[in-house]
């Protein structure tokens, strides 16, 4: 349903990714890894149409280089990275931007009711519901960054990309979104494309696995047949599992009560 | 609160600040060198209007004083502090600054240009003779703004903000040296435009009300229609890209819409800084920053400060009067500084 096919982009005439081949299942969790400056951010923007691209990205089967912001709004929502914000708005307020292409059509679009249960529901989901009256310059980057996430679903999209979504947030509220978003993923059609840096979240938590290195994509598949050492040596240019490995061994040694101190983990 | 109690609460101070808004009007038609108290504006007004003879007791040179001079003037500075208030309101949600203006972008200095070159080579057009000032500079003012976009998209495709300002500002330097040396050849104007560039109401009749006040009651409705795409925008040109906004199409048409309502009022009056500035600012203090309510809001904020700073210009050295571009460059030098610096310090 949705097809990166021989995808470049960049910006100033200068490519950062370069022929980027992906097709995207309905219900599929994916994840973008790699190291900073490799392109995943850029890729992302292209497939939101954000910026111009060479190849075709098409979305049940029509290149998105041709539809109307609009329609690629009604089924691709991509949460970024949190930028400045200039003027404030209330958490509701900033939500209910979210149902913009939703709007009844008039002179003056106002929310339904439908529009109005709809935001509060996603405000539910990501727990933002009692400070719904808050001001977002007033909140911590995690509370906005899970106001921009409820902004994201109030959009009602089948496809999610987000860009270091779970950046800002603690451990509980990472794993509850992480979570969230998978059960999300194997709803009605929906996917969910994301960036991210940390690779346990997405081992546990992703179906597939794209890792990008140099603007270019070197391996796509389930976590399972993806990530191996090599590959992260490759990607990385250090020894992830062995961190990975030290780690576990750390925190085996802490559930069973024998942690003594921190090691300092090798790098290659 | 709730949504439903909080909107009620926005409502009230809404029709609250309607209110003090025509109480302002009232007392700014009354206050003068004659005298007219609150009761005797209201009771001329509404007979006016209505078409019934007025108390018996006012004499006829009052209402003339007040029907002829007072209103008109007193409406002509709302209505331009509106325009104004409702163009700063969209640069600043468009351009995501707050301390931009439709004078960032060159439309003061066009519509000087355009008004300057009338006035210094006499170029009034046979049919519609003095209008033809207002006209000039209001197209000048357009055409400047335009130029500055066209360059923009040139420089870049995306037109992002920092180009359109940058472009903006050097176009309006570029007018502005146009506009001296233009000045400079002639001596015997240069009071005249000297004048015109720091605003006045005086000497304005009906005519002047009847023509703007359509264009800023359209313009300020056309905005409101746009809120949500402003509230969006404020928020980054990306966000408003991948929420479904034809960014492009939409932003040229907002800054037109701006340079539309800044270029017809200031050349009916001349260049008045400052309250485009101003006026978002309060409104969003008490308001909030959605568009649904800031715009109709700014406006009468914008309306209500040009007919105060217009009562300061006319009655605090009266008889004689001092441009009203002075006074809402008194007040709005020292609230600009105070952005910018409570800005910085936050920041």
């Amino acid at each position: 349903m949705f097809s990166i096919q021989n995808v470049s982009a960049g910006y100033n005439g200068v490519d950062v990714i370069h022929d980027i081949n992906i097709d995207v299942r309905e219900n599929e969790n994916i994840c973008i890894l790699g190291p900073n400056g490799c392109g995943k951010s850029t890729l992302l923007k292209a497939m939101t149409g954000l910026i111009g691209y060479k190849g075709q990205i098409l979305l049940d089967g029509v290149d998105i280089a041709t539809m109307k912001r609009k329609e690629i709004a009604k089924n691709i929502a991509m949460m970024s990275q949190i930028s400045s914000i200039y003027f404030s708005y209330s958490v509701y307020e900033t939500v209910m931007l979210g149902r913009y292409n939703h709007m009844k059509k008039g002179f003056f679009k106002e929310p339904s009711q439908y529009d109005k249960e709809f935001v509060m529901h996603c405000m539910d989901i990501v727990g933002v519901s009692d400070i719904g009256e808050k001001q977002i310059t007033e909140l911590s980057g995690g509370q906005l960054q899970r106001v921009f996430l409820a902004r994201t679903l109030a959009q009602d999209p089948r496809i999610i990309l987000l860009d270091e979504p779970t950046n800002h947030l603690d451990l509980k509220h990472q794993t509850e979104l992480m979570q969230y978003l998978q059960a999300w993923s194997k709803q009605d059609g929906h996917t969910v494309i994301g960036v991210m840096h940390d690779i346990n979240l997405a081992l546990q938590l992703s179906d597939r696995a794209v890792f990008m290195s140099d603007g270019k994509l070197i391996s796509d598949g389930s976590m399972a047949q993806t990530v191996n050492g090599d590959l992260m040596q490759r990607v990385y240019g250090m020894d992830v599992v062995g961190y990975m490995q030290d780690s576990y061994q750390m925190w085996t040694e802490i559930a069973s009560d024998k942690a003594k101190k921190p090691r300092i983990h090798r790098v290659v | 609160m709730n949504q439903f109690e909080k909107r009620r609460h926005v409502k009230r101070h809404m029709l609250l600040a309607l209110m003090v808004s025509v109480i302002i009007v009232v007392l700014a038609i009354g206050l003068g060198s004659v005298y007219i108290p609150p009761g005797d504006v209201t009771n001329i007004l509404i007979s006016k209007v209505l078409h019934i003879a007025p108390r018996a007791d006012i004499e006829a040179v009052t209402q003339s004083i007040l029907w002829k001079i007072r209103v008109p003037r007193a409406l002509l500075a709302f209505v331009v502090g509106a325009a104004l208030a409702v163009s700063g309101t969209i640069m600043q949600s468009v351009l995501k600054n707050p301390l931009a203006s439709s004078f960032t972008l060159g439309v003061s200095s066009g519509a000087a240009l355009g008004a300057s070159a009338v006035m210094v080579f006499g170029l009034y057009l046979p049919v519609i003779g003095v209008l033809t000032l207002p006209l000039v500079g209001f197209l000048c003012g357009l055409l400047t703004v335009f130029l500055a976009i066209g360059f923009a998209s040139k420089l870049d495709e995306n037109m992002e903000n920092q180009t359109i300002i940058l472009v903006g500002m050097v176009m309006s330097l570029f007018v502005n040296a146009l506009l001296t040396i233009i000045v400079s050849m002639s001596d015997e104007h240069m009071p005249e435009v000297i004048y015109w560039q720091m605003g006045s109401f005086s000497l304005k009749d009906w005519s002047n009300v009847i023509i703007l006040l359509p264009i800023v009651i359209v313009g300020t409705i056309v905005t409101m229609r746009y809120a949500h795409e402003l509230d969006i925008m404020s928020f980054g040109e990306d966000h408003a890209r991948a929420m479904g906004i034809e960014i492009k199409h939409v932003k040229l048409f907002l800054i037109a819409m701006a340079a539309l309502l800044t270029g017809s009022a200031i050349s009916f009056v001349g260049v008045i800084g400052f309250i485009d500035l101003i006026s978002p600012h309060f409104a969003r203090r008490i308001f909030g920053s959605s568009h649904k309510y800031l715009v109709p809001m700014s406006a009468l904020f914008g309306g209500s400060l040009m007919v105060i700073s217009d009562l300061i210009a006319r009655t605090i050295i009266a008889p004689s009067e001092l441009p009203v571009g002075a006074v809402t460059a008194l007040i709005g030098a020292p609230f600009f500084a105070f952005v910018f610096f409570s800005k910085r310090k936050k920041g």
